[in-house]
């Protein structure tokens, strides 16, 4: 398309051949950014002005932070152990319940093509659905609380987990399939001796990345009221009470860099 | 059958340390499981449940197809509007930030403590931002674009730095025995390798924003996610239809568009 | 035994890849098939265990009809049939021991084939299988470390493990050096006279098939050119399976033609 509207150059070698060259699609795609990003500027009311006159309202309320409240923190430990609670459970049991699905959603296991694509297009609509939505809807059918966190978090984690897995499944090598059904098995089974062993480090080391992911993003599902860390988050917003926000977020850092750790450390013995 | 029996002994034992694993694992979980308090669930939950799948199922198709400032279309176009720009403006300052952060670049305090403050960077939740800027700006989608922006440098700063660890250096050695200058080098052996990297970890990342953007709006930072919320507590489940049938086909258009994109620039 | 009479198979696409297919294979026999490539000879062996379907005729294997059968008898019927592949088909991330004792597996108790915890005797059945091809010291290593012979070893020790009554072979040495070829072609005719296991080979390798085979199969575009004894298998009948060309086979007549 973009090579009928400007022909390539033509480049005449000393010895007679003719070389193609297309035209580089540079100014074309500059153009268009340039042109996102003009429209982006009078939709969002953005205005260097006031961001050189205020910024430093936003570092005010950073060192009101510092130091943080240190006492506050028996108030944190409680929710903050929720929280990572919500995270554990909630990624425990989405990455097993995407083993199934991810089963399912698998074209060269399961041989119904319909079952096939509906899977996948459910997998997708759960991964589009943005978590803290999910979250707040929990909340409604399962009350305030912990659990409609956990279910928020369950959802993405199955979500996500489950199109990785698929992903992996639909890759991996079939040969060794063929021989367990040469051997007498169904095809569920096949797959447990088969391809399970295949895609297992793949699979935990992926668990392990989204409970990190999790840790961190299960701290603002209590912003909507669905437990943990970010109903505090909320209160402490709420009131400008920023020494005890500054204290959250600093236990919230040293948790997640620490959980990090060490899912790394398991990650990087996995593979 | 000697050699036999004496082989099935000479099974090397990693049972002990599965079985520690298992039971930590086990432990873990079930404790996690005191975290969930049923007595706040309602018994009604089944019925609000269909209550609210049926309002998604029948939308509300006036909200999403009029095209003035409160209709579907406009305020995803306003989400569109502050993931680019948020995007790109994380993206520019990320990139001396991944530098001063990269071991191969500078010297090893350095990276560590720029490292340090991305953590922080990344750790602290979107919406704590939000709200953070709202005091510099005010509402609506300009807080929301500087929010993208924070939270953009500490995600893409990280990726560039993988990006600029891996770089393959022996291109940079045949270059040098060539007698090509330091900026040379740059120019032709680095920025090369780097941009279309680069360019595929910054597309990922817009993709990632606009579903940031979707809930901005909870904290008054404009986006799509205030009307959302406002709709879901007013138990309006028609409107909340629409606007999530807006917000999944855009992000799963925006992801199809990206897969694509960067399917392209993986492959030059 | 093994019987086919007129069987035939089309496949989804429309290619005839078998044609009135007439064979009876006795007990015990060591057969090798030989052929182009695509004359169906994989097609053929595939079919002896079900894993194509024949379009139409009849395929009696120790007198059950094999195209009647359903669902779960097709898997029990399996299990008396060992397979080999050219590619080996193991799973290559665990150990050479989980791969034998995978043939096990349908015959479980239903926690044990989740949780894939093996029973003593089983372990000792594995080890035995893995002895009877001469590579007990290897049990634990895992399957991606060891060379293609040893891994068809492997696969030849996982089927024996089976106690099938047939073993069907598609290319076992295809990917083989010559050496390792002939080691683990010694293999397949000890389980031959020692066990009295059939077995049904496709190959190409013409020598070897002459050399190990008592019978050989002909098989051109589908349908079978020659069926006798090795010792019956001379270079116009090599030529007849591989060109097709009558004429080849007079011209060659008079010529002492023996592989
Ligand atoms: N699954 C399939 N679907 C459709 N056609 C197939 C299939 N498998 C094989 N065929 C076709 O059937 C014919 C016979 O194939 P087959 O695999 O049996 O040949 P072969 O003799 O084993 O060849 P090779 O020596 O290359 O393995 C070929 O024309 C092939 O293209
Ligand atoms: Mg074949």
């Amino acid at each position: 398309m973009y090579d009928k509207i400007f022909p390539p150059k033509r480049i005449a070698l000393p010895n007679g051949k003719v070389v193609e060259q297309k035209r580089s699609r540079m100014p074309i795609v500059l153009v268009l950014l340039f042109l996102a990003l003009y429209y982006s500027i009078q939709f969002t009311d953005f205005e260097l002005s006031v961001l050189l006159d205020r910024w430093k309202e936003f570092f005010f309320i950073v060192f009101e932070m510092i130091p943080p409240q240190w006492d506050y923190f028996p108030h944190i430990w409680q929710p903050l152990i929720d929280t990572i609670k919500m995270s554990l459970l909630g990624s425990v049991l989405g990455s097993v319940v995407a083993i199934p699905v991810a089963y399912l959603a698998s074209s060269n296991v399961v041989k119904n093509r319909a079952l096939v694509s509906g899977t996948k297009v459910f997998l997708s609509l759960l991964r589009t659905l943005p978590t803290l939505v999910t979250a707040l809807i929990a909340t409604f059918i399962f009350g305030l609380g912990t659990l409609a966190g956990t279910v928020a978090i369950f959802i993405f984690t199955l979500a996500y987990v489950g199109k990785l897995l698929y992903e992996q499944i639909e890759n991996v090598e079939m040969g060794s399939f063929e021989a367990m059904e040469s051997l007498g098995m169904n095809r569920m089974q096949a797959f447990r001796y088969a391809i399970f062993p295949q895609v297992s480090p793949n699979f935990l080391s992926t668990a392990l990345f989204c409970f990190e992911g999790n840790v961190r993003y299960a701290a603002i599902l209590g912003y909507v009221g669905a437990g943990g860390i970010g109903l505090l988050l909320n209160e402490g917003l709420g009131w400008r009470d920023y020494p005890s926000v500054g204290m959250i977020l600093f236990m919230l850092v040293i948790t997640v860099f620490f959980i990090e750790r060490i899912s790394e450390h398991f990650r990087k013995r996995l593979i | 059958m000697g050699t036999i029996e004496r082989q099935l002994y000479a099974s090397p034992n990693h049972k002990r340390y599965f079985t520690f694993i298992t039971i930590i694992l086990l432990l873990l979980f079930i404790w996690s499981f005191t975290a969930v308090n049923l007595q706040n669930v309602e018994s009604s939950g089944w019925e609000i449940a269909s209550t609210i799948i049926a309002g998604i199922f029948t939308p509300d198709l006036e909200l999403l197809l009029t095209f003035t400032t409160q209709g579907v279309p406009y305020l995803l176009l306003e989400t569109i509007a502050i993931a680019i720009l948020g995007t790109v403006i994380g993206a520019i300052l990320a990139v001396p930030l991944a530098f001063l952060s990269a071991s191969n670049v500078v010297p090893s305090p350095i990276a560590w403590l720029t490292r340090l403050l991305l953590i922080f960077i990344r750790t602290v939740p979107a919406l704590v931002y939000g709200l953070m800027f709202i005091r510099v700006t005010g509402q609506g989608p300009f807080a929301g674009v500087l929010t993208i922006a924070l939270i953009s440098i500490g995600m893409l700063a990280k990726l560039f730095v993988d990006a600029i660890e891996d770089l393959d250096t022996s291109i940079l050695e045949s270059m040098t025995s060539i007698g090509c200058t330091t900026f040379e080098k740059i120019r032709y052996g680095i920025i090369p390798q780097l941009f279309s990297m680069f360019l595929s970890i910054i597309i990922y990342r817009f993709d990632m924003n606009l579903r940031e953007a979707s809930v901005l709006g909870l904290v008054g930072a404009g986006g799509i996610g205030a009307p959302l919320i406002f709709a879901m507590s007013a138990y309006r489940w028609n409107e909340v239809g629409a606007i999530l049938i807006g917000l999944v086909v855009l992000i799963l258009v925006v992801e199809l568009g990206s897969n694509r994109i960067r399917g392209k620039l993986v492959r030059g | 035994m093994i019987e086919f009479i007129h069987v035939e198979k089309i496949y989804s696409n429309k290619v005839k890849a078998l044609q009135d297919v007439n064979v009876k294979i006795d007990k015990g026999e060591f057969v090798a098939v030989i052929g182009l490539s695509g004359a169906g000879k994989s097609t053929l062996i595939r079919c002896i265990n079900r894993m194509h379907d024949i379009t139409s005729g009849k395929l009696i294997v120790d007198g059950v009809e094999v195209n009647t059968l359903k669902g779960k008898q097709i898997r029990t019927f399996r299990k008396r049939i060992g397979m080999i592949f050219q590619s080996f088909n193991l799973v290559t991330r665990t150990s050479v021991l989980k791969n034998v004792l995978v043939s096990f597996v349908p015959d479980l108790p239903f926690w044990r084939k989740v949780t894939g915890i093996f029973s003593k005797e089983h372990k000792i059945e594995a080890l035995t299988a893995l002895d009877q091809v001469g590579i007990l010291d290897k049990a634990y290593v895992r399957v991606d470390q060891l060379s293609g012979g040893q891994q068809q070893r492997v696969a030849l020790a996982r089927t024996l493990a089976q106690q099938p009554d047939i073993i069907l072979a598609d290319e076992p040495i295809a990917s083989l050096d010559p050496v390792t070829a002939k080691q683990v072609m010694d293999d397949f005719q000890r389980i031959n006279e020692e066990l009295k296991i059939s077995v049904i080979m496709n190959i190409h390798h013409v020598e070897m098939a002459l050399q190990y085979a008592e019978r050989i199969i002909g098989v051109r575009d589908g349908k079978i050119v020659f069926d006798g004894k090795t010792e019956a298998v001379t270079q116009e009948v090599l030529d007849y399976i591989y060109k097709g060309e009558r004429e080849v086979q007079q011209a060659v007549e008079g010529e002492q033609a023996y592989v």
